[in-house]
């Protein structure tokens, strides 16, 4: 049943990402591996050493046996051998300087190339656009930031340096075998296809099984998130047992797979052994047969077969190693992923800069669907004038926000235009155009770091002074000093000890701070009492003198001296006019403002 | 490592069984390489087919016993190591959603995240990973001491300080790795925490262009997370070569001393260089393990850290709980502080709500309307005072009856993922679809539902994104009439709808839950003029209760904000 989660289309929001959140299906494994090939750029010379070190490693493991056999044949032939005693010592030692710097290196060069890539999956998830983040769940992205990329570093760290030594380990011993005996190494290597074919069936079980591991591991990360942020509700419906249920399912989803997972990659050794010994008793049948008819020597056949083992023991190894790598292509994969999402629009070629926005905005016949065929803007237009104050009404859902979701492009329109100073809003750079707006959102996201820091999000670089400035002018400074901390107590992240209303009123600062010359306060102080509000309708009234507000709320008595109302009913402009107007008229807004009022 | 011992002790049938037949399999890996030798030995060096048939048939035969050990071992192991994970998810998981909210507000999301998933793991690893060569290194290194004390004797001082020196080294490295461990664990906590701010404040970062600021910030996050990776595994690469070129060098001894004794001991010290080989190898196996091991137990404190964690509330028993008498709600004298902070957020607060009443809570932003009804369902506790529902005082209430007594609507409409209706059954999840649409449209919900394609079953992302502000507030009253409550409280949480829906979705909830003390807390003063008590907010306090009507007359508080929305707008009816 978990399976159906992936997000459709539901009316209102988009369900882009439906074939992002699909299922366990394994994708391409060569341009996987070559993309983060691509990645790997900058360290390559790094990679080199966590190749070549592993073969210097076993060239002094065979070199230390070479000088102990001459150590043996020289104490049996009475010789002094403490020369070769010397030189044994000194390839034990550039042993150990070896491996030291290969796990120094290897260590440095993996971990290097993971922040690289986390840092590029993080660059690449920053600008995604919002739509994006809409149908996703944060639990989920985390996961691939953590876990997923901890799988590629467990391919660099472990398995790659490994492998180099193993196949350089089979090269060596294929040769010593092809200069014994030509037939011999044939019966040898006829187990070969064997081998690779009882490999692939088993990686092309265990990747689908990783995959779905991590996909549900994914999952998991989202519904903890989900259900710790959400945890006074679970707490107030007494819902403990439900989200433990939910989480039990995927918990048992999780260890079934894993354990599934585990068995597959299990088989793989002990298949392995029973083919070699199989390999080998051929072999010493074929051998004894040749010897027999006198084709080769007996001698020949004795060093072949002890040969022969330590050439099957490393192949094993190799088909292990390729093992480990498919969970690392798991997570290779669904990092990939993310990389392949289709970011923000670039700037059109030509974009200009703004320069000074004086705030004419003009929507023209403006029509915008979240999902296809759900049009929840219908062709609306109107002009705004520099320094006009615009407030937004209408029911619950009739894309008032939707307005302003386009306003600064978090979604583009799907039919007609949107002009700020004369030019269509996606002939701007992104960046300078969102520069343009100070938004107070219906979801006061604040950051977990000081009173102060969260004001100057608006804008960096701003001085103590003017951090509390903006606070007083949103009617924050009171309260905030108050607080044990005031302006350096440190917000926390589910903040309990500061209220909605409050919240509400750092955000408002932090937005009146960002000096942008087109405000949009969106519901900004719902949670705000009226006579706080007012006072911030005071200040606010210096503040937006000669610049642009748009702003949306249900309390009637806030936008009331509004110069102009745009009442926006499904989709439509249904009134606009100002308030004295639009009471004149006796329309939709009269009635809602007389019902507000109660005195109807 | 107490905790990893005791997850073990669960399930000691199926950790021994593996441990069985990974000693079967090891026995029969040991004997393969005698095996082939004789077939080498016996059978080609006499040119003896038969021989080699033989000995080959009995050598397969010990390879399939090995593989089907191997096989069933693996299984066991495989099912043991994710049958401990799960479980220890499962009390992880258990014990954060027990936790209070004084407990939450002190841990970090993504550090509870961590623990649950990447902490587990790591144990899950290293009790998967020791049942692989748990015995299989012990027996191959206590077999080669064995071989050496019974056949070469002499050399037993030397593989002593070998040993010791190796045990040192080992415990060292232990020693040395496991602070790192946890470091690196912390690290990872943090990189969580960044990485979800940012996920969650998506359109506060970009509307002020901070893109920039935010990847600083996870990149710091990152490179810490690399940098105590580094430092970690550079501990194990300061031991791990130093063990072995201990033992080279003591290979190195040994031909030294047969050197010096000649001829005679070639072939005793031929067979020990090879028992030296083996205990580095095995010696090798056993101190990768014991690393595991250190970032095991670092994973397991910081489980045990969660475990640990005391409930800050203790709860009634089921049996001694006391039951309530009617709906009614009254503070006795209440205070409250949050946590260690020196500020009240309620002073001296007292007031009785008769069943069946409708109590309107009203006051400034930060006045304490929502800390006051956070005690009514015993999301924290009172300081000081006594806050009783149908004459009894929460602390002595059965949690399950209290949260099932009383339902709240949040300030924030917090929506999961999942269907509308997976959602509303929240509330009450033997609701059948009727009861379900009834509760809707008490809340004003089932037009907008019934107007989706798929209606009930829409499926919602990530916390009911693809709802407006509005439509989410009413699914989450919906959710809470579907409990029945005998206590409701609305906390500000029609603030985004308009007013005409308001008025529609008040009138619903009335009629629906008829008989239920209702709280209603907002900023819009025409939401709380119809209650029967209203409750006038300021600074912590109780300023003013009454009617509408009293209040008017005789709280200047209530009478100004009354003026400021509705009074002086002359042009308002």
């Amino acid at each position: 049943m978990a399976d159906k989660k992936a997000v459709s289309g539901p009316p209102g929001r988009p369900g882009h990402n439906a074939v992002f959140m699909g299922g366990a299906k394994a994708r391409d494994f060569k341009g996987t591996l070559l993309r983060l090939w691509k990645m790997t750029k900058g360290s390559r010379k790094g990679l080199f050493a966590v190749l070549a070190l592993p073969c210097l490693m076993s060239v002094s493991a065979m070199l230390g046996p070479f000088f102990i056999g001459r150590i043996i044949n020289g104490i049996n032939g009475g010789n002094p051998v403490n020369m070769l005693i010397l030189a044994l010592i000194l390839i034990y030692a550039g042993d150990w300087l070896i491996r030291l710097a290969d796990i120094f290196i290897t260590a440095s060069v993996s971990q290097k190339l993971v922040f690289i890539i986390r840092k590029e999956l993080f660059a690449a998830v920053k600008n995604l656009p919002v739509s994006f983040f809409d149908g996703v769940s944060t639990g989920d992205i985390m996961s691939r930031l953590t876990n997923d990329i901890d799988n590629i570093s467990t391919i660099i760290s472990e398995s790659m340096g490994q492998l180099m030594m193993l196949v350089f380990t089979v090269a060596g011993v294929l040769g010593i075998m092809l200069w014994l005996d030509f037939r011999l190494t044939l019966a040898v290597l006829a187990a070969i296809p064997l081998v690779f074919i009882l490999t692939r069936v088993v990686v092309g079980r265990t990747r689908v099984l990783f995959r779905r591991q991590q996909i549900v591991l994914g999952r998991m990360g989202g519904h903890i998130e989900e259900s710790v942020s959400g945890l006074a509700l679970v707490k107030a419906f007494g819902m403990e047992k439900q989200a433990e249920e939910k989480f039990e399912d995927l918990n048992g989803e999780l260890a079934d797979v894993g354990t599934s997972a585990l068995i597959w990659s299990g088989y793989l050794m002990p298949v392995m052994n029973v083919i070699n010994n199989l390999s080998f008793i051929f072999v010493s049948v074929a051998g004894g047969v040749m010897a027999a008819k006198g084709m080769v020597s007996v001698g020949v056949v004795s060093s072949f077969l002890l040969y022969s083992r330590q050439f099957t023991r490393p192949v094993n190894e190799i088909a292990a190693i390729f093992n480990v790598f498919q969970t690392a292509v798991a997570g290779a994969e669904r990092v990939i992923e993310i990389f392949d999402e289709v970011p923000e629009p670039p700037d059109r070629p030509g974009a200009v800069p703004v320069k000074n926005a004086s705030g004419n905005i003009v929507f023209d016949g403006v029509s915008f669907e979240y999902s296809p065929g759900v049009p929840v803007l219908k062709n609306v237009s109107f002009s705004v004038k520099a320094g006009e104050k615009i407030a937004l009404v209408g029911p619950t859902g009739a894309g008032k926000t939707t307005v302003i979701n386009l306003l600064t492009r978090f979604y583009d329109v799907t039919e007609g235009r949107i002009l700020l100073d004369g030019i269509d809003l996606r002939d701007y750079r992104l960046k300078d155009l969102r520069a343009c707006f100070g938004v107070v959102l219906q979801d006061t996201a604040l950051f977990n770091m000081s009173v102060a820091d969260n004001i100057r999000y608006g804008r960096e670089g701003a001085s103590d002074k003017e951090v509390t400035d903006a606070a007083k002018a949103a009617g924050a400074h009171d309260f905030i000093e108050r607080t044990d901390g005031g302006y350096y107590s440190v917000i926390g992240a589910e903040g309990s000890d500061m209220s909605q209303g409050e919240r509400q009123l750092i955000a408002i600062a932090r937005a009146l701070l960002a000096g942008a010359s087109i405000l949009i306060l969106d519901e900004a102080t719902s949670s705000v009492d009226t006579r706080t509000e007012m006072r911030i309708q005071t200040a606010l009234k210096s503040l937006t003198r000669g610049r642009t507000s748009f702003i949306i709320a249900h309390r009637l008595s806030t936008i009331r001296d509004a110069d102009r109302i745009i009442l926006i009913n499904d989709g439509r402009i249904a009134e606009e006019g100002t308030h004295e107007e639009l009471m004149a008229l006796g329309g939709t807004y009269a009635l809602m403002y007389k019902t507000q009022s109660g005195s109807l | 490592m107490k905790l990893i011992l005791s997850m073990i002790k669960g399930h000691i049938v199926l950790f021994s069984s593996a441990i069985f037949f990974l000693t079967a399999e090891a026995v029969c890996d040991l004997l393969q390489p005698a095996l082939m030798a004789r077939i080498v030995d016996d059978g080609i060096k006499n040119g003896d087919q038969a021989a080699v048939l033989r000995i080959g048939g009995i050598m397969l035969a010990v390879a399939l016993t090995g593989a089907v050990c191997a096989v069933i071992r693996n299984n066991l192991a495989s099912r043991t190591s994710q049958k401990i994970g799960r479980r220890m998810r499962s009390m992880v998981y258990g014990k954060i959603l027990s936790f209070s909210f004084e407990n939450i507000d002190r841990l970090h999301t993504g550090s509870l995240i961590t623990r649950a998933t990447n902490d587990v793991t790591q144990i899950q690893n290293f009790i998967n990973g020791s049942m692989r060569i748990l015995i299989k290194a012990p027996i191959i290194c206590v077999g080669a001491i064995v071989l050496i004390i019974t056949q070469t004797p002499a050399e037993l001082p030397v593989v002593g300080v070998i040993l010791l020196l190796c045990s040192v080294l080992i415990a060292g490295n232990m020693i040395m790795s496991y602070p790192r461990f946890g470091r690196l664990q912390k690290n990872l906590d943090r990189l969580n925490d960044v990485s979800r701010e940012f996920l969650t404040s998506v359109k506060v970062v970009k509307v002020f262009g901070r893109e920039k600021f935010e990847e600083a910030k996870f990149a710091s996050a990152a490179g810490d997370l690399a940098d105590s990776v580094v430092s970690a595994i550079k501990v194990a690469a300061l031991f791990g070569p130093l063990i072995n070129f201990t033992v080279n060098i003591s290979v190195v001894v040994l031909l030294w001393l047969g050197a010096a004794s000649g001829v005679s001991g070639v072939g005793g010290l031929m067979a020990s260089i090879n028992y030296m080989t083996q205990i580095l190898f095995s010696l090798g196996m056993i101190s990768a393990v014991l690393n595991i091991m250190s970032r095991a137990v670092a994973s397991a404190g910081r489980i045990n850290d969660i475990l640990d964690e005391k409930p800050s509330m203790i709860w009634a028993g089921p049996s001694e709980a006391r039951g309530f008498k009617d709906a009614s709600v009254e503070f006795k004298n209440v205070s409250f502080r949050y946590g260690s902070s020196e500020k009240y957020a309620l002073k001296n607060v007292s007031f009785y709500a008769a069943p069946g009443e409708t109590i309107g809570i009203i006051g400034s932003t930060g006045s304490g309307k929502t800390s006051l009804i956070n005690l009514i369902p015993r999301f924290y506790d009172a300081s000081e005072g006594q806050v009783l529902i149908g004459g009894t005082d929460v602390r002595y209430a059965d949690m399950e009856r209290l949260r099932r007594f009383v339902s709240i609507v949040p300030q924030k409409a917090t929506l999961f993922s999942g269907t509308i209706k997976d959602n509303l059954l929240w509330g009450n999840r033997s609701a059948s679809l009727e009861e379900i649409k009834k509760a809707a449209s008490a809340a004003g919900a089932d037009a907008f539902v019934s107007s989706f394609k798929d209606g009930y079953d829409t499926v919602l992302g990530r916390g009911g994104v693809n709802l407006s502000g509005g439509q989410k507030q009413r699914l989450s009253i919906a959710r809470a009439l579907l409990r029945k409550p005998d206590i409701l409280i609305l906390d500000d949480s029609a603030s985004a709808l308009d007013a005409s829906t308001e008025r529609e979705v008040t009138k619903g909830v009335k009629k629906y839950s008829e008989g239920a003390t209702i709280f209603i807390i907002s900023q819009k003063i025409a939401s709380v003029m119809g209650a029967d008590k209203i409750l006038v907010m300021d600074g912590g306090r109780l300023s003013a209760s009454g009617t509408h009507e009293e209040l008017m007359k005789e709280c200047r508080l209530y009478r100004e904000i009354y003026d400021s929305q509705i009074g002086d707008s002359g042009n308002g009816g």
